[in-house]
């Protein structure tokens, strides 16, 4: 971790290492090709890193696992993993920084004053509105985020506590816990990076392009960057062909599991589910849940965590945190209304028969008004 | 469509005799009753494709949500049970989609019994003394040559309920490619129903109350053919229902929005 932030620039820092030119040419293309850009875009890349300084990066962590920080720190492609830590200054990371104490905390004044309207604060972890529940260096944790935040140049919500609330949002919810971007002051712009962890590289990926651009990547409905959340896992899926073949394992144990037949019906939430861990994978590429053979439990979903039982197609009750299955609760509800029907058809033929017994006028002249 | 011609028909009873452009057409039965073309050739095609459709959304849906039959084989590289059940789902949602646009538009330039006008107290009246009708009270319900008001109400609802999963189902239709056109005049609904989890449980939820509506509305179609005689079933097919005489009178003064003290037997 840096303790101050030189304001040489990237190539600047990059020569300093010992990167030859060639070299820093070749990693500005890696970052290109990393984030998705033509390769037209190389000398805008290229420009940038000469021309920009590192990004300091202030990394708070609030009610959460610090799993976005253990993903992020396991963001692979090798080569990117080094360019980004130098593109970006870690100023305050509760799980990776050294220092601690009043010396940590006094580290966040001063960069907050030094860079003014510079320094990007990923948050991570959900804010609680109970009084108490959260308190960080003896202040509540709110009171700080929102300081923190009305300063900086973007908020980065990391991973589904700080996108939704999560996990310590989820019912019953003991400390009425929040997203982060619930508590970002107004005209601070913010991104969400949800997934639980969220994908190492599309944390790195996400600030690098701060980085090369100065703003915010171009973001969808839900303010999550298009790049990697624009898409299902469901279409992206390399299982799709066994859902369109109408092939599915029933079970982790049957034959359709050996298989490797779509598993829809053990409770995969890929076709309501917006990530990229079908195309980036996890582990530098290795593998992710559905290639491995589990079900997608949808944790870049909001509220995920109240969407269970995780291995059973359930719909939600809108407006309800209750998951029901809708073809059993459709038939059940549609029996009962048969059976009201039963008791309103009886009904219809003893009140028919009551009035035939009973020709009174009176009668008669009600239900023929009835009729 | 073909009206019919020839001594049977009428002029609407007790008015100028001059045929106002949404009246219905009246033929004289019996003495006593006329047969009433109520449901114009439009309205009962739609009303077959809409049940059909309803039928194989329905049907097609159920298995989507849950595929309780697997493709035959193992591993048959030309298996696509999935891919045709979802594609006989589109279109046929697409069918049902123009048939609601045709329903809306039909409102407005059908005969009278296409629509209630539910702006007057009159109807709401009429609906509180159905509902008591329907619970087997007391009550001065008159008597409906086409909907009556609850009946009304529940075909608006069935209207919205329609909507919403023909919103929702259009969601889940492009949901692949948000970033297209096609994709773009979607994508609100993140904004109305909530993520993609919640836009496919309101599909869901919505597609069972439509089935729930099904259930009433063929109890009550079958209860009316019995108790009131009035061919409401094979109406559907026919066009004609058999009213009386005096409750015409009774029905058109109520349908022209004029208040008239009831007077049945």
């Amino acid at each position: 971790m840096a303790t101050a932030v030189k304001r040489k620039t990237i190539y600047e820092e990059l020569r300093e290492q010992g990167v030859t030119r060639r070299e820093f040419l070749k990693i500005a293309t890696a970052i290109t090709m990393a984030l998705g850009l033509k390769l037209k875009m190389v000398p805008t890349v290229v420009h940038a890193m000469e021309t920009r300084p590192r990004l300091p990066v202030i990394w708070m962590d609030f009610q959460s696992c610090s799993g976005p920080t253990e993903s992020f720190i396991r963001s692979y492609q090798p080569s990117m993993q080094k360019v980004l830590f130098d593109m970006i200054s870690l100023e305050y990371n509760g799980a990776l920084m050294a220092g601690s104490g009043t010396a940590a905390e006094e580290h966040i004044l001063k960069i907050m004053n030094e860079y003014p309207g510079e320094y990007i604060l990923a948050a991570e972890g959900s804010l609680p509105l109970l009084p108490g529940a959260l308190t960080i260096a003896g202040r509540p944790a709110e009171e700080t985020f929102r300081e923190v935040a009305a300063k900086a140049k973007a908020v980065v919500a990391m991973g589904s506590c700080a996108t939704w609330g999560g996990i310590p949002a989820a019912k019953p919810n003991p400390t009425l816990a929040r997203a982060v971007t619930d508590f970002v002051p107004p005209g601070v712009p913010f991104i969400r990076i949800p997934g639980c962890p969220p994908i190492g590289e599309v944390m790195t990926n996400t600030l690098a392009h701060i980085v090369i651009f100065g703003t915010l990547p171009e973001v969808d409905e839900l303010a999550r960057p298009k790049a990697y959340y624009r898409h299902r896992l469901h279409d992206k899926c390399q299982r799709r062909p066994f859902f369109d073949a109408g092939l599915y394992a029933e079970t982790f144990n049957d034959e359709g599991a050996r298989q490797g037949y779509c598993l829809y019906k053990l409770g995969c939430r890929g076709p309501t589910t917006y990530n990229a861990c079908a195309e980036l994978r996890w582990n530098g590429g290795l593998s992710w849940p559905i290639q491995s053979g589990h079900p997608c439990i949808g944790c870049a979903a909001p509220n995920f965590w109240d969407e269970a039982p995780f291995y059973a197609r359930v719909v939600q009750l809108p407006g309800a945190q209750t998951t029901i299955n809708p073809e059993r609760v459709g038939a059940v509800m549609a029996g009962a209304l048969a059976a009201g029907i039963a008791v309103h058809a009886a009904a219809t033929v003893i009140a028919k028969g009551r009035i035939a017994k009973k020709p009174d006028v009176k009668a008669l002249k009600d239900i023929e008004i009835g009729q | 469509m073909a009206e019919p011609t020839g001594a049977g028909v009428q002029a609407l009873p007790g008015k100028t005799g001059r045929k106002r452009r949404r009246d219905p057409i009246y033929h004289a039965a019996e003495p006593e009753t006329v047969k009433v073309y109520v449901w114009e050739l439009p309205v009962r095609i739609w009303h077959w494709v809409n049940a059909l459709s309803i039928f194989v959304l329905f049907v097609t849906g159920i298995y989507i949500g849950n595929p309780f039959v697997h493709a035959a084989g193992s591993g048959d590289a030309d298996a696509f049970l999935m891919g045709w059940v979802r594609i006989v789902h589109f279109v046929t949602a697409f069918v049902f989609t123009l048939g609601w646009v045709f329903r809306l538009y039909w409102n407005f330039f059908g005969n009278r019994y296409a629509i209630e006008n539910p702006f007057r107290r009159r109807f709401w009246s009429g609906m509180w003394e159905t509902v008591k009708y329907y619970l087997f009270l007391p009550n001065r319900k008159p008597h409906y040559v086409g909907h009556n008001p609850l009946a009304m109400l529940s075909y608006w609802l069935f209207g919205v309920m329609s909507l919403i999963v023909i919103l929702t189902g259009f969601f889940l239709l492009f949901e692949p490619h948000l970033d297209t056109a096609f994709g773009r005049l979607v994508s609100w609904m993140f904004l109305v129903f909530g993520d993609s989890f919640s836009i496919r449980s309101w599909h869901h939820v919505f597609a069972w109350l439509i089935i729930l509506f099904v259930i009433v509305h063929v109890y009550m179609a079958v209860r009316d053919d019995l108790v009131e005689r009035s061919g409401t079933i094979s109406s559907m097919i026919t066009g004609y229902k058999t009213a009386k005489r005096a409750h015409l009178i009774e029905a058109d003064e109520d349908a022209a929005g004029e208040r008239k003290t009831l007077d049945v037997g």
